[in-house]
């Protein structure tokens, strides 16, 4: 195969992963921009008492737990800089929160992203919901005696 | 895909203007979200075109094999050939936009895509990302054995079940 022929199979197909991609990306960023606009996360973490309590957090930690799980790992770490300097969180609600968000965040972009290249976006999608929810109920049961054994420097 | 929040955007969430609702200005919503979404296309681009013209000229010289070959045994325990540790090292080291060029260019089966997108999903961008976990105060020691060890293990239960 000549030179000319990888080039060109890279050119070609590099552009058309990249129409794909954006055919998902730029109607996500503005239906994003949407729900930003219209403050409807915040909204909607208003309404999820129960999940705070299933999962051992405070109700102020809900609006960090939705703005990762939305809009990505650096929109929520915003979030939880924010709460945490103004003393809305505590340091076992900040460890659920985070661990909550390593197993699954920007759930849309990352599982439209890979459904386009033909993973199974259902199965990627609640592998990770679930691997967080049982993570982060785990810890909440335990990170009591980690925190005042001080087993481990957290 | 987180790059591109700390890039265009300020770490913390934007004023939220919309809380009159007769007062939403969706053409400026419109307008913004759009920008974002050919910006976040152009970053990926940037990513994604270097890594895919990498992959394809790795592909057509030995180089590729060689690789593959030394990772077979690993790779193969998560149901993996062993040249896609290129996408799990890529996925890892620098985004997932960079594995999303590669994986577009390694012939892959769609249990294999999956089995990448599930063991990425839980442990990618590390430099990155585990900075800004940092900058919340927590030890990112614990963050980054957890996330490693998720993407092996779901490796390993989904190579057995898919």
């Amino acid at each position: 195969m000549s030179l000319v022929d990888v080039l060109k199979e890279g050119a070609t197909g590099s552009i058309s992963s990249i129409l794909n991609m954006a055919k998902i990306i730029i109607p996500l960023m503005v239906v994003i921009q949407v729900l930003k606009d219209l403050n409807v996360l915040g909204k909607l973490s208003n309404n999820m008492k129960p999940l705070a309590k299933f999962l051992g957090i405070s109700e102020d930690s809900t609006f960090p737990l939705i703005i990762g799980l939305t809009l990505g790992l650096a929109y929520g770490a915003g979030v939880i800089i924010n709460s945490a300097k103004e003393g809305n969180l505590s340091k076992k609600d900040l460890y659920l929160v985070v661990i909550f968000l390593v197993a699954c965040h920007s759930v849309f972009e990352d599982t439209l992203l890979f459904v386009a290249i033909g993973a199974n976006g259902w199965l990627l999608l609640g592998i990770r919901v679930i691997v967080a929810l049982v993570l982060t109920t785990l810890a909440a049961k335990h990170i009591d005696k980690m925190l005042s054994n001080n087993k481990i420097k957290l | 895909m987180d790059e591109n929040y700390l890039k265009n955007n300020s770490l913390e969430p934007e004023k939220h203007n919309g809380n009159k609702k007769n007062s939403w200005d969706y053409k400026q919503t419109l307008v913004n979200g759009l920008k974002n979404g050919l910006e976040t296309t152009w970053t990926l681009s940037k990513i994604i075109v270097p890594v895919y013209f990498a992959v394809t000229v790795l592909k057509h010289t030995l180089l590729l094999e060689a690789i593959s070959n030394v990772f077979k045994p690993f790779m193969n325990i998560v149901g993996l050939p062993g040249e896609a540790a290129i996408v799990l090292v890529l996925g890892n080291m620098v985004n997932l936009y960079a594995t999303l060029g590669a994986i577009a260019t390694l012939a892959l089966t769609s249990k294999e895509i999956t089995i990448i997108a599930v063991m990425l999903s839980f442990s990618h961008s590390l430099f990155m990302e585990t900075a800004v976990a940092k900058k919340t105060g927590i030890n990112v020691a614990i963050i980054l054995i957890i996330r490693i060890s998720l993407a092996i293990v779901s490796g390993l239960i989904l190579n057995l079940f898919l």
